[in-house]
Protein backbone atom coordinates (compact mmCIF):
# COMPACT_ATOMS: atom_id res chain seq x y z
CA UNK A 1 0.00 0.00 0.00
CA UNK A 2 1.22 3.42 -0.36
CA UNK A 3 1.77 6.16 1.71
CA UNK A 4 -0.15 8.87 1.25
CA UNK A 5 2.01 12.08 0.70
CA UNK A 6 -0.34 14.21 3.38
CA UNK A 7 0.35 11.78 5.55
CA UNK A 8 4.12 11.98 5.35
CA UNK A 9 3.76 16.00 5.99
CA UNK A 10 1.98 15.12 8.79
CA UNK A 11 4.23 12.43 10.22
CA UNK A 12 7.34 14.77 9.31
CA UNK A 13 5.44 17.66 11.08
CA UNK A 14 5.49 15.49 14.74
CA UNK A 15 9.59 15.92 14.41
CA UNK A 16 8.98 19.90 15.70
CA UNK A 17 8.07 17.85 18.63
CA UNK A 18 11.74 17.01 18.81
CA UNK A 19 12.60 19.90 21.20
CA UNK A 20 14.87 19.84 24.27
CA UNK A 21 13.41 21.13 27.39
CA UNK A 22 12.98 24.72 28.10
CA UNK A 23 16.06 24.87 30.80
CA UNK A 24 18.15 24.45 27.76
CA UNK A 25 17.78 27.88 25.84
CA UNK A 26 18.04 29.69 29.00
CA UNK A 27 21.30 27.81 29.12
CA UNK A 28 22.61 28.04 25.49
CA UNK A 29 22.95 31.87 26.31
CA UNK A 30 24.68 31.69 29.40
CA UNK A 31 26.83 28.93 27.17
CA UNK A 32 27.15 31.02 23.93
CA UNK A 33 28.51 34.20 25.98
CA UNK A 34 31.08 31.93 27.52
CA UNK A 35 32.71 30.59 24.40
CA UNK A 36 32.34 33.90 22.73
CA UNK A 37 34.80 35.54 25.89
CA UNK A 38 37.28 32.03 25.71
CA UNK A 39 37.56 32.56 21.38
CA UNK A 40 37.84 36.36 22.14
CA UNK A 41 41.22 35.16 24.67
CA UNK A 42 42.12 32.51 22.90
CA UNK A 43 42.09 34.31 19.06
CA UNK A 44 45.15 36.26 18.24
CA UNK A 45 44.52 40.18 17.76
CA UNK A 46 45.12 40.08 13.76
CA UNK A 47 42.86 37.28 13.68
CA UNK A 48 39.57 39.63 15.37
CA UNK A 49 41.38 42.39 13.36
CA UNK A 50 40.68 40.50 10.22
CA UNK A 51 37.57 39.02 10.71
CA UNK A 52 36.01 42.56 11.62
CA UNK A 53 37.60 43.90 8.11
CA UNK A 54 36.05 41.26 6.12
CA UNK A 55 32.76 41.55 7.94
CA UNK A 56 32.55 45.53 7.48
CA UNK A 57 33.66 45.01 3.26
CA UNK A 58 30.09 43.11 3.57
CA UNK A 59 28.74 40.45 1.09
CA UNK A 60 28.00 43.43 -1.32
CA UNK A 61 31.99 44.27 -1.89
CA UNK A 62 33.45 40.63 -1.33
CA UNK A 63 32.98 39.94 -4.76
CA UNK A 64 34.14 43.56 -6.17
CA UNK A 65 37.09 42.80 -3.93
CA UNK A 66 37.85 39.51 -5.40
CA UNK A 67 37.39 40.45 -8.97
CA UNK A 68 40.26 43.11 -8.18
CA UNK A 69 42.40 40.74 -6.04
CA UNK A 70 42.02 38.38 -9.55
CA UNK A 71 42.70 41.23 -11.97
CA UNK A 72 45.80 42.09 -9.70
CA UNK A 73 47.47 38.61 -10.15
CA UNK A 74 46.70 38.58 -13.53
CA UNK A 75 48.21 42.33 -14.42
CA UNK A 76 51.12 40.72 -11.99
CA UNK A 77 51.55 37.31 -13.93
CA UNK A 78 51.45 39.03 -17.08
CA UNK A 79 54.43 41.84 -16.28
CA UNK A 80 56.64 39.29 -15.12
CA UNK A 81 56.08 36.73 -17.91
CA UNK A 82 56.84 39.94 -20.42
CA UNK A 83 59.43 41.04 -17.96
CA UNK A 84 61.19 37.36 -18.37
CA UNK A 85 60.79 37.66 -22.45
CA UNK A 86 61.96 40.89 -22.21
CA UNK A 87 65.13 40.11 -20.48
CA UNK A 88 65.48 36.87 -22.77
CA UNK A 89 65.46 38.60 -25.62
CA UNK A 90 68.09 41.32 -24.26
CA UNK A 91 70.40 38.52 -24.02
CA UNK A 92 70.31 37.28 -27.12
CA UNK A 93 70.72 40.79 -28.58
CA UNK A 94 73.84 40.26 -26.68
CA UNK A 95 74.92 37.69 -28.25
CA UNK A 96 73.69 38.33 -31.75
CA UNK A 97 76.98 39.80 -33.13
CA UNK A 98 78.82 36.62 -32.65
CA UNK A 99 76.50 35.43 -35.13
CA UNK A 100 76.86 37.69 -38.05
CA UNK A 101 77.48 36.68 -41.07
CA UNK A 102 81.59 36.51 -41.71
CA UNK A 103 81.21 39.37 -44.44
CA UNK A 104 79.30 41.44 -42.21
CA UNK A 105 82.31 41.65 -39.21
CA UNK A 106 84.93 42.44 -41.71
CA UNK A 107 82.67 45.17 -42.99
CA UNK A 108 84.61 48.42 -42.40
CA UNK A 109 83.01 51.63 -43.72
CA UNK A 110 85.43 54.30 -43.56
CA UNK A 111 83.41 57.73 -44.23
CA UNK A 112 86.46 59.72 -44.89
CA UNK A 113 88.47 57.87 -47.41
CA UNK A 114 87.68 59.33 -50.99
CA UNK A 115 86.30 55.53 -51.79
CA UNK A 116 84.09 53.37 -49.72
CA UNK A 117 84.98 50.27 -49.50
CA UNK A 118 82.44 47.47 -49.80
CA UNK A 119 82.78 44.21 -47.81
CA UNK A 120 83.07 41.25 -50.11
CA UNK A 121 80.04 39.72 -51.30
CA UNK A 122 79.43 36.30 -52.20
CA UNK A 123 79.27 36.42 -56.09
CA UNK A 124 75.91 35.03 -58.05
CA UNK A 125 77.14 32.00 -60.35
CA UNK A 126 75.01 32.19 -63.22
CA UNK A 127 72.92 29.00 -61.74
CA UNK A 128 71.93 31.19 -58.72
CA UNK A 129 71.56 34.18 -61.45
CA UNK A 130 68.36 35.57 -62.96
CA UNK A 131 68.68 34.10 -66.15
CA UNK A 132 64.66 34.04 -66.97
CA UNK A 133 64.38 37.01 -68.85
CA UNK A 134 66.77 35.71 -71.23
CA UNK A 135 64.94 33.06 -72.53
CA UNK A 136 61.51 33.20 -74.32
CA UNK A 137 58.62 32.27 -71.79
CA UNK A 138 57.47 28.84 -72.02
CA UNK A 139 54.26 28.15 -71.20
CA UNK A 140 53.26 24.71 -69.89
CA UNK A 141 49.75 23.53 -70.05
CA UNK A 142 49.15 19.90 -68.68
CA UNK A 143 52.75 19.21 -68.25
CA UNK A 144 53.65 19.90 -72.06
CA UNK A 145 54.58 23.00 -73.27
CA UNK A 146 51.93 24.92 -75.20
CA UNK A 147 54.60 26.18 -77.35
CA UNK A 148 55.11 22.91 -78.33
CA UNK A 149 51.20 22.24 -79.87
CA UNK A 150 50.83 22.28 -83.52
CA UNK A 151 49.42 25.76 -84.55
CA UNK A 152 45.57 25.47 -84.98
CA UNK A 153 43.66 26.32 -88.23
CA UNK A 154 40.26 27.50 -88.68
CA UNK B 1 -2.41 60.33 6.54
CA UNK B 2 0.10 57.69 6.07
CA UNK B 3 -0.64 54.79 7.20
CA UNK B 4 2.35 53.58 9.80
CA UNK B 5 4.25 51.00 8.51
CA UNK B 6 5.36 48.42 11.69
CA UNK B 7 8.72 48.25 12.70
CA UNK B 8 10.77 44.77 12.79
CA UNK B 9 12.03 44.84 15.97
CA UNK B 10 15.24 42.80 14.53
CA UNK B 11 15.94 45.77 12.37
CA UNK B 12 16.53 47.99 15.51
CA UNK B 13 18.34 44.69 17.44
CA UNK B 14 20.64 44.28 14.28
CA UNK B 15 21.86 48.65 14.57
CA UNK B 16 22.21 48.34 18.30
CA UNK B 17 24.78 45.30 18.06
CA UNK B 18 26.06 47.32 14.86
CA UNK B 19 26.69 49.89 17.44
CA UNK B 20 28.22 47.91 19.54
CA UNK B 21 25.47 46.78 22.30
CA UNK B 22 26.28 43.07 22.98
CA UNK B 23 23.28 42.68 25.04
CA UNK B 24 20.82 43.83 21.65
CA UNK B 25 22.45 40.25 20.11
CA UNK B 26 21.38 38.41 22.90
CA UNK B 27 17.67 39.10 22.51
CA UNK B 28 18.51 37.61 18.85
CA UNK B 29 19.57 34.41 20.46
CA UNK B 30 17.24 34.37 22.59
CA UNK B 31 14.49 34.94 19.67
CA UNK B 32 15.76 32.67 17.40
CA UNK B 33 17.88 29.84 19.30
CA UNK B 34 14.34 27.38 19.37
CA UNK B 35 13.94 28.29 15.63
CA UNK B 36 17.42 27.57 14.70
CA UNK B 37 17.68 24.40 17.12
CA UNK B 38 14.83 22.82 15.47
CA UNK B 39 16.23 23.51 11.68
CA UNK B 40 19.85 22.37 13.12
CA UNK B 41 18.16 19.60 15.17
CA UNK B 42 16.43 18.21 12.40
CA UNK B 43 19.28 18.24 9.73
CA UNK B 44 21.83 16.34 11.84
CA UNK B 45 19.49 14.12 14.14
CA UNK B 46 21.62 14.61 16.92
CA UNK B 47 21.31 17.00 20.01
CA UNK B 48 25.30 17.32 20.54
CA UNK B 49 25.61 18.16 17.26
CA UNK B 50 22.86 20.66 16.84
CA UNK B 51 24.36 22.44 19.94
CA UNK B 52 27.23 23.07 18.67
CA UNK B 53 26.59 24.10 15.55
CA UNK B 54 23.92 26.52 16.98
CA UNK B 55 27.03 28.13 18.67
CA UNK B 56 28.66 28.69 16.04
CA UNK B 57 26.13 29.70 14.07
CA UNK B 58 25.17 32.56 16.27
CA UNK B 59 29.10 33.42 17.15
CA UNK B 60 29.25 33.64 13.14
CA UNK B 61 26.76 35.94 12.57
CA UNK B 62 27.84 37.73 15.69
CA UNK B 63 31.01 38.50 13.83
CA UNK B 64 29.62 39.04 10.08
CA UNK B 65 26.92 41.25 11.92
CA UNK B 66 28.57 44.32 10.57
CA UNK B 67 28.07 43.21 7.13
CA UNK B 68 24.37 42.61 7.18
CA UNK B 69 22.73 45.92 5.00
CA UNK B 70 19.47 44.60 5.39
CA UNK B 71 18.96 44.13 1.86
CA UNK B 72 17.02 40.36 3.57
CA UNK B 73 15.37 40.28 6.57
CA UNK B 74 17.36 39.06 9.70
CA UNK B 75 15.58 35.62 10.04
CA UNK B 76 16.59 34.91 6.25
CA UNK B 77 19.61 35.76 6.98
CA UNK B 78 20.57 33.82 10.17
CA UNK B 79 18.66 31.08 8.54
CA UNK B 80 20.96 30.86 5.50
CA UNK B 81 23.72 30.75 7.75
CA UNK B 82 22.34 28.04 9.52
CA UNK B 83 21.50 26.00 6.84
CA UNK B 84 25.04 26.32 5.10
CA UNK B 85 27.20 25.61 8.10
CA UNK B 86 24.76 22.54 8.80
CA UNK B 87 25.05 21.53 4.89
CA UNK B 88 28.92 21.50 5.42
CA UNK B 89 29.06 19.70 8.25
CA UNK B 90 26.51 17.22 7.00
CA UNK B 91 29.06 16.41 4.17
CA UNK B 92 32.07 16.57 6.37
CA UNK B 93 30.44 14.54 9.51
CA UNK B 94 29.51 12.09 5.99
CA UNK B 95 27.89 8.66 7.75
CA UNK B 96 29.51 9.10 11.02
CA UNK B 97 26.65 10.10 13.08
CA UNK B 98 24.72 8.45 16.11
CA UNK B 99 21.28 9.57 16.23
CA UNK B 100 20.14 11.09 20.15
CA UNK B 101 16.80 10.69 20.96
CA UNK B 102 16.83 11.71 24.32
CA UNK B 103 15.60 15.11 25.81
CA UNK B 104 12.62 14.34 23.10
CA UNK B 105 9.74 16.79 24.47
CA UNK B 106 6.46 14.22 25.40
CA UNK B 107 4.53 16.43 24.87
CA UNK B 108 4.03 15.24 21.36
CA UNK B 109 1.47 12.54 23.19
CA UNK B 110 -0.74 15.40 23.43
CA UNK B 111 -0.61 16.45 20.07
CA UNK B 112 -4.20 17.07 18.11
CA UNK B 113 -2.33 15.76 14.89
CA UNK B 114 -0.44 13.00 16.81
CA UNK B 115 -3.64 11.65 18.15
CA UNK B 116 -5.44 12.02 14.52
CA UNK B 117 -2.68 10.22 13.35
CA UNK B 118 -2.17 7.26 15.55
CA UNK B 119 -6.07 6.59 16.18
CA UNK B 120 -6.81 6.52 11.87
CA UNK B 121 -3.41 4.43 10.67
CA UNK B 122 -3.25 1.30 12.21
CA UNK B 123 0.51 0.63 11.08
CA UNK B 124 1.61 3.77 13.16
CA UNK B 125 -0.65 2.80 16.07
CA UNK B 126 1.01 -0.40 16.96
CA UNK B 127 4.36 1.21 16.58
CA UNK B 128 5.42 2.88 19.74
CA UNK B 129 6.28 6.50 20.00
CA UNK B 130 9.76 5.97 20.40
CA UNK B 131 10.33 3.93 17.44
CA UNK B 132 7.83 6.28 15.40
CA UNK B 133 10.69 9.08 15.67
CA UNK B 134 13.56 6.60 15.19
CA UNK B 135 11.94 5.46 12.06
CA UNK B 136 11.23 9.05 10.66
CA UNK B 137 14.99 10.02 11.73
CA UNK B 138 16.35 7.20 9.90
CA UNK B 139 14.38 7.84 7.13
CA UNK B 140 15.43 11.94 7.08
CA UNK B 141 18.84 10.94 7.10
CA UNK B 142 19.40 9.31 3.72
CA UNK B 143 18.25 12.38 2.11
CA UNK B 144 20.59 14.34 0.77
CA UNK B 145 22.08 17.77 3.33
CA UNK B 146 19.83 19.56 0.63
CA UNK B 147 16.99 17.58 0.28
CA UNK B 148 16.79 17.32 4.07
CA UNK B 149 17.03 21.06 4.38
CA UNK B 150 14.05 21.53 2.27
CA UNK B 151 11.78 19.11 4.17
CA UNK B 152 13.05 20.54 7.71
CA UNK B 153 12.31 24.16 6.42
CA UNK B 154 9.22 23.03 4.67
CA UNK B 155 7.37 20.01 6.29
CA UNK B 156 8.03 19.95 9.69
CA UNK B 157 8.94 24.04 10.26
CA UNK B 158 6.07 25.01 7.81
CA UNK B 159 7.79 27.86 5.67
CA UNK B 160 6.91 28.67 2.39
CA UNK B 161 8.20 27.84 -0.29
CA UNK B 162 9.40 31.64 -1.70
CA UNK B 163 11.24 32.29 1.95
CA UNK B 164 13.06 28.80 1.50
CA UNK B 165 14.10 29.98 -1.60
CA UNK B 166 15.62 32.84 -0.17
CA UNK B 167 17.42 31.13 2.55
CA UNK B 168 18.59 28.75 0.17
CA UNK B 169 19.54 31.13 -2.72
CA UNK B 170 17.80 29.18 -5.65
CA UNK B 171 14.44 29.17 -7.64
CA UNK B 172 11.01 28.07 -6.10
CA UNK B 173 10.67 25.69 -8.70
CA UNK B 174 14.21 24.24 -7.56
CA UNK B 175 12.53 23.53 -3.84
CA UNK B 176 8.89 22.29 -5.20
CA UNK B 177 11.57 19.81 -7.21
CA UNK B 178 13.90 18.88 -4.19
CA UNK B 179 10.15 18.47 -1.91
CA UNK B 180 8.95 16.10 -4.61
CA UNK B 181 11.98 13.97 -4.85
CA UNK B 182 12.59 13.71 -0.81
CA UNK B 183 8.52 13.01 -0.27
CA UNK B 184 9.14 10.00 -2.71
CA UNK B 185 12.15 8.78 -1.27
CA UNK B 186 10.99 9.22 2.27
CA UNK B 187 7.64 7.36 1.17
CA UNK B 188 10.11 4.33 -0.04
CA UNK B 189 11.45 4.35 3.35
CA UNK B 190 7.88 4.59 5.24
CA UNK B 191 6.54 2.07 3.18
CA UNK B 192 9.02 -0.56 4.30
CA UNK B 193 8.34 0.35 7.90
CA UNK B 194 4.41 -0.38 7.06
CA UNK B 195 5.50 -3.98 5.68
CA UNK B 196 6.87 -5.08 8.28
Amino acid sequence: MQEDPDEISKLLRLKRFEQPTPDYFERFLEEFKDRQRAQLLREPAWRIAWDRMWAFLGEQMRPRLGYGLASTAVLAAAAIASFNILESRSVEVASAPEQQHPAAQTASLNLNADQVQLPDLPSLTPSTAHTASLNTPRYVMDARPVSYEPPSSF
Amino acid sequence: MAEEVPVNPDIELVARTQAGDARAFDELVIKYSPRLYGLVYNMTSNHEDANDLLQEVFAKAFRSINGFRGKSSFYTWIHSIAVNMTINFLKKRGRRFQMSLDDVDLNIQNDKEFIELTATSSPVRQADLSELQQKLNESMLKLSPEHRAVVTMFDIQGMPHAEISKILGVSEGTIRSRLFYAHRQLQAHLDEFRKR
